[in-house]
């Protein structure tokens, strides 16, 4: 028989605290991330740099500013490219992973669950993943190329960033809560064709909200990626919002605050046997 | 400081429904620190349930269950933080490297990287996995996983240890190395709790065993203890080529009286003696000619299959 050193002994700690629990849950997404960041430079940095190029300088050049507000095209669109950064990000970090985290594919929730971590833990360490850590570097890396096409007209600009996590803060816990309810991986497509997609098309990045037709501004107001985009647009380009800006970001937490009771019920419920 | 004969889990009438179907039907029992104890029985026999149950992740519908004298309902988190879980299906992270999977999981327990790094490497040591731990989960083998989850589990050096059929699916020689580190656990007096229903494996680790039957508990003691009470000791098998479940019930009818008990199986019949030449003797002296016979000691398989009427082969089906 082949021997080997019985395991000695380590303390584990004592049963974490909130904030504690879900920083040990965040790094575990941290250390998938240094595997996958590459292959998310696409969608995170250069796919809002082609849309810069092809949409907002080449389609630009044949729009008159005046149907803009007054700013170029590529100044239109550069703030909601920022904020639709933070969408995209989610649609790579709280589809899939989250539905896989159940069972299938890995069921890293599963094993997260019997440790010290409650349900909630796992949720807020996804969350603090693919709210805070994920959408602040790319949208940062994004703003930041984007500067060098001159589309910033306010030393606010920065503040699109911000605008950004709380569009990112909004959508996150509903689709974890969606995710989390689905048994079937054939309707994770459903996610992106009926929430990440209309979403980016229909939030006033790419033309201004009004342009839509009346019955359906209720969806553009609806939208997340509006109330961050207005928020956005008044930072780098000093439009006034739609809304005063407090509206908006009380609209945006709203949201937040709701899905996450929501996404809470829900994993709870799942990984209770 | 461990105590002496301290009692790790304790359940009297533990019960847990699903809708109608009630998994767990009011068990007793206690496990003890330094013990191997085995959950033993079918599918369905609701020995996963009752793991859940003291894995606080299932919360149970009745009677009542303590888990290192805390009660799962409220102290979910610190008994969790004290028990090591090895789940039927592994639940590694695929994306991660063999090493990283230990220390991502001892980051949940609040164990200290530098600690965490050390505690890794011991353990891939302690499960022969060392030239692999640079690797993705995804090429390794089955029972290698296996070996990775055990590693797992013992990343929080836990009171109690939780294995859910810990070698189900895996090849003979992986599984003989699943029960190498699993007895060495053992040897230490690292306490371990285990469901299986490979009777050689309860026989190979379990100091003592409760045997399950739709949800509840019908026998308990150590194997030997089962062996002795509730059967014979030495069991006669008889195959008849070409003869099957309603013929063979034809041939145990014409076995009757021969033995202390005569049980007739879709392939073969068993037929239960203190006495095997006396046993193959009068199979003779009646005429009898199976294809072949054999005679062996008895073992759990005789146990259960004598308490359920049902051998445990049949329901993995």
């Amino acid at each position: 028989m082949t021997t080997a050193a019985a395991p000695s002994t380590v303390t584990a700690s004592a049963p974490p605290g909130y904030p504690a629990a879900a920083w040990r849950a965040f790094l575990l997404q941290l250390a998938l991330y240094r595997h996958i960041w590459h292959g998310t430079l696409f969608s995170s940095v250069l796919l809002p740099i082609l849309y810069m190029v092809s949409i907002g300088i080449g389609v630009g050049s044949y729009i008159d500013p005046a149907a803009t507000g007054g700013i170029t095209y590529a100044e239109f669109i550069a703030p909601g490219l920022v904020c639709s950064v933070a969408v995209m990000m989610l649609g790579n970090d709280m589809v899939y992973p989250v539905f896989g985290g159940y069972e299938e594919w890995g069921g890293t929730y599963l094993a997260q669950r019997a440790t010290p971590l409650r349900p909630v833990d796992i949720l807020n360490g996804h969350l603090i993943y693919a709210v805070g850590f994920r959408p602040l570097t790319a949208c940062t890396v994004v703003a930041v190329v984007l500067a060098f096409f001159g589309v910033y007209t306010s030393p606010w600009a920065p503040l699109a960033v911000a605008a950004s996590a709380f569009v990112s803060i909004a959508i996150a816990p509903w689709l974890f809560a969606w995710c989390s309810s689905l048994k079937n991986d054939a309707m994770l497509n459903s996610v992106f064709r009926f929430a990440i997609m209309p979403i980016t098309l229909f939030s006033g990045v790419f033309f201004p909200a009004e342009q839509m037709p009346g019955f359906l501004q209720p969806l553009v107001w609806a939208s997340p990626l509006w109330h961050g985009t207005e928020l956005a647009r008044a930072a780098t380009a000093d439009v006034a919002p739609a809304l005063p800006p407090a509206a908006h970001l009380a609209y945006l937490v709203a949201l937040a605050v709701g899905g996450w009771f929501v996404a809470k019920r829900v994993i709870a419920r799942r990984l209770s046997f | 400081m461990p105590v002496e004969n301290e009692i790790l889990v304790r359940a009297r009438d533990l019960r847990k429904r699903y809708g109608d179907n009630e998994a767990v039907r009011g068990v007793d029992f206690e496990i003890q620190r330094g013990e191997a104890f085995g959950f033993l029985g079918a599918n369905g026999a609701g020995k996963s349930t009752t793991m859940r149950m003291i894995g606080c992740v299932s919360e149970p519908s009745g009677g009542e269950l303590e888990v290192f004298g805390l009660d799962p309902h409220t102290d979910g988190p610190a008994i969790r933080a004290r028990l090591g879980v090895v789940p039927q299906d592994n639940t590694l992270d695929n994306m991660l490297t063999v090493f990283e999977n230990l220390t991502v999981y001892a980051g949940y327990f609040g164990i200290k990287r530098k600690a965490a790094k050390a505690k890794a490497a011991e353990l891939l040591e302690f499960v022969q996995l060392t030239p692999r731990s640079g690797d993705k989960v995804n090429d390794l083998s089955g029972g290698m996983r296996r070996r990775l989850a055990i590693a797992r589990s013992l990343i929080n050096a836990p009171d109690l240890v939780i294995l859910d059929e810990p070698t189900t699916g895996l090849d003979p020689q992986a599984r003989h190395l699943v029960w190498e580190r699993l007895f060495q656990l053992k040897q230490e007096g690292v306490s371990i709790l285990l469901t299986t229903h490979y009777m050689d494996e309860a026989e190979q680790l379990c100091d003592r065993l409760v045997v399950m039957d739709e949800g509840r508990i019908i026998a308990a003691g150590s194997p030997r203890e089962l062996i002795d009470t509730y059967v014979t000791k030495e069991v006669v098998e008889l195959r008849f080529a070409g003869r099957h479940t309603t013929e063979l019930a034809e041939v145990a009818l014409g076995l009757s009286g021969i033995g202390a008990q005569i049980e007739p199986l879709p392939d073969r019949v068993l037929i239960y003696t203190d006495d095997a030449d006396d046993t193959t003797a009068a199979i003779d002296a009646r005429g009898i000619r199976p294809t072949s016979v054999l005679d062996r000691r008895a073992t759990l398989e005789d146990v259960f299959l004598r308490l359920t009427g049902r051998a445990l082969v049949e329901e993995e089906a």
